[in-house]
């Protein structure tokens, strides 16, 4: 599978913050050489208790899309050329979010952190088409009755709960298995004899994951991200992963999905991350998804995120203010109709606070 | 700013190290890592009063009512070697203050980041995962973490909630500096969420973004290790002082950290105000 991929040369720095665009590092890519991996030959470097070593700093952002678009139902390869001009496009295409940050401005952005070009055409390889199979009719139906509540509720944001789909600090949901941020999607992993650890940028997750053996943890305690055990099949780390939160809701199945992982270095700066999930009460079959993680330098720094969480307060305060009738509703300030943003409300707000005025009391 | 000197700190702790250590036994040999590094692997916790008071302290109705026995504080020796804690006339005066707003000011009620070096007395496990590069600490509470840059003299690339560690061996003790530090939330902050300093433990002992910790760990035994800290902060105290205390070892059967992510039983509380009761 590793065939598949390409090895760039080590991508330059990668500390959110002070990295600055490097274009070219995209037509650099262009000439590198293939992976050594794709030979076989690749000799994996062993920790001093003489395990395969995955230690050191990863990113798995890409511009490969999770599912593969439609009109490459049957295409799951680029040729390297093709592979290269459509890293290319998605670079110049992509849009910078404006709500929050310019991601750009602090060298965030998928090709500022060490995305390169792939090959596939999707990170999802099976089913051959790329797609998150269909749902049981079960599974269906059980969607349907969640979404149906969730329209019920309105458009605005009623309690904390309804604020999962921007910034959720209390776990991030594309931690386990991955399905990439849109940036913070880095890496960390640190190994003793029987531990090895992965800790995660966005949301600063820390994922442990035993290697001693030990069995699954009781069934009763269910968490999101779930109860992993860790082994060596050759050079392979494989885990394995149950016991998910029923507060999840992972393309439907709501915790009750199984997790097979299997993490191979193929190369100094390459490990290949290929997932299985699995839940006959959701999906019509398991799928499997490949990730390339790239190595990108060090540190990794703290995304304190329930601690600066400002997007909590004004999504609940915009939604009351936005019922009151004294904030223009949503759909208005996203035609451009109304000229007070969420945004600047807050700058307001905060010029407040700043300016010694005391915070704003109004309900 | 930050005008107290290295050295001084360098003094406290060479007062320390001269001072009887907690329960250490000076012919016990650690226990070596495949790299042959003293080994501090392993699920280990406090068993004192410290997260209640580092102070001695006598019992006390713990803060809320309804709890009763349930959550009140019981007493503590205290774990400050050279006590009382050296505040500054006017640091004292707030830190009286903040005590008695502590349900509001308290990080740990919100679920905040607990820094350093509360986290390591907090009354749930610290597992350490070592490496020869890197010594990851992880506490349950929050899922916090720290890492421990070993050999690395670099100054922090930005404050944080959790600091930046840089880690290094004397003899057989992991020897820790620690700056870099959040004060508080960001000034923009909804004043339901603000914290306005970092409390060390529940009374309100408290420090700023002044804050420089060095702390000292050391296997004395298979399943004990000795935990010293000097705590540093220009802006609050007048001098470094020291805590000590044992950190056991969790001989639990399949130990492993569980998933606390408190900001779930926080966010009714902190969001309140702003939410809608459903069908209303």
């Amino acid at each position: 599978m590793n065939a598949f991929l390409f090895a760039g040369r080590q991508a330059a720095g990668v500390i959110v913050a002070t990295t600055s665009v490097v274009l070219t590092s995209v037509i650099g890519i262009a000439q590198d050489r293939p992976s050594p991996a794709t030979n076989g030959s690749y000799k994996v470097p062993r920790t001093p208790d003489g395990q395969p070593d995955f230690q050191g700093y990863w990113t798995n952002l890409t511009y490969t899309p999770f599912e593969r678009p439609r009109a490459l139902a049957n295409k799951p390869f680029y040729t390297e050329q093709e592979a290269i001009e459509a890293f290319k496009k998605a670079v110049s295409d992509s849009t910078d979010q404006i709500v929050h940050y310019v991601n750009s401005d602090f060298g965030a952005t998928p090709v500022q952190t060490g995305a390169r070009p792939n090959r596939r055409t999707s990170l999802l390889i099976d089913p051959p088409d790329g797609r998150v199979p269909p749902l049981t009719p079960a599974a269906e139906k059980r969607e349907a009755t969640r979404l149906a509540a969730q329209k019920a509720r309105g458009p605005l944001a009623q309690t904390w709960k309804d604020d999962r789909g921007t910034v959720w600090c209390v776990f991030h949901d594309r931690a386990v298995p991955s399905i990439v941020a849109p940036y913070g999607s880095n890496y960390h992993i640190v190994q003793s004899r029987d531990w090895i650890v992965m800790t995660y940028e966005w949301n600063t997750e820390h994922r442990i994951i035993p290697l001693d053996g030990r069995p699954h943890g009781p069934a009763a305690v269910r968490t999101y991200a779930g109860d992993a055990r860790g082994h060596w099949e050759g050079d392979t780390l494989v885990v394995e992963t149950t016991n998910f939160s029923p507060n999840r809701n992972f393309f439907g199945s709501e915790g009750t999905f199984t997790l097979v992982e299997r993490f191979t270095r193929t190369a100094d700066d390459t490990i290949v991350h290929t997932y299985t999930v699995e839940d006959a009460s959701t999906w019509t079959r398991p799928w499997t998804v490949e990730l390339p993680m790239h190595r990108i330098n060090g540190p990794m720094l703290e995304y304190a995120c329930n601690e600066n969480n400002q997007d909590g307060f004004a999504t609940l305060k915009n939604a009351r203010a936005q019922e009151a009738g004294t904030l223009a509703p949503m759909d208005a300030i996203k035609r451009g109709d109304a000229k007070a943003t969420i945004t600047e409300r807050e700058e307001q707000g905060a010029a407040k606070v700043l300016g010694g005025e005391g915070q704003d009391e109004k309900k | 700013m930050r005008t107290a000197t290295f050295a001084s700190i360098a003094a406290a702790v060479l007062f320390v190290a001269l001072s009887p250590r907690v329960g250490e036994s000076q012919t016990y040999t650690s226990l070596r890592t495949a790299s042959g590094q003293p080994d501090v692997n392993g699920f280990w916790q406090a068993l004192n009063t410290a997260h209640w008071n580092l102070e001695a302290h006598m019992a006390s109705p713990g803060p809320v009512l309804q709890l009763g026995a349930a959550h009140a504080v019981p007493p503590g020796q205290g774990v400050v070697v050279d006590g009382p804690i050296p505040y500054r006339p006017d640091a004292l005066a707030k830190k009286k203050e903040y005590a008695a707003n502590a349900l509001r000011e308290d990080a740990e009620i919100k679920c905040y980041l607990p820094g350093v070096p509360r986290m390591m007395y907090m009354p749930y496990p610290v597992q350490i995962v070592q490496s020869d590069s890197t010594i990851l600490m992880m506490s349950e509470f929050a899922s916090a973490h720290r890492t421990i840059h070993m050999g690395s003299k670099d100054s922090p690339p930005a404050d944080t909630w959790m600091g930046w560690s840089n880690g290094r061996w004397e003899g057989d003790a992991l020897v820790i500096e620690t700056r870099g530090f959040m004060g508080g939330t960001i000034s923009a902050l909804d004043r339901e969420g603000a914290i306005q300093v970092r409390f060390l433990d529940r009374a309100g002992n408290y420090h700023t973004d002044g804050l420089r910790v060095v702390e000292r760990l050391r296997r004395i035994g298979p399943d004990h290790l000795s935990y010293q800290a000097t705590i540093e902060d220009p802006n609050v105290y007048t001098r470094p002082w020291t805590i000590s205390m044992p950190l056991y070892r969790r001989l639990d059967a399949n130990m492993q950290l569980g998933e606390f992510k408190c900001e779930e039983f926080v966010s009714d509380l902190v969001y309140g105000k702003y939410q809608r009761t459903p069908d209303k």
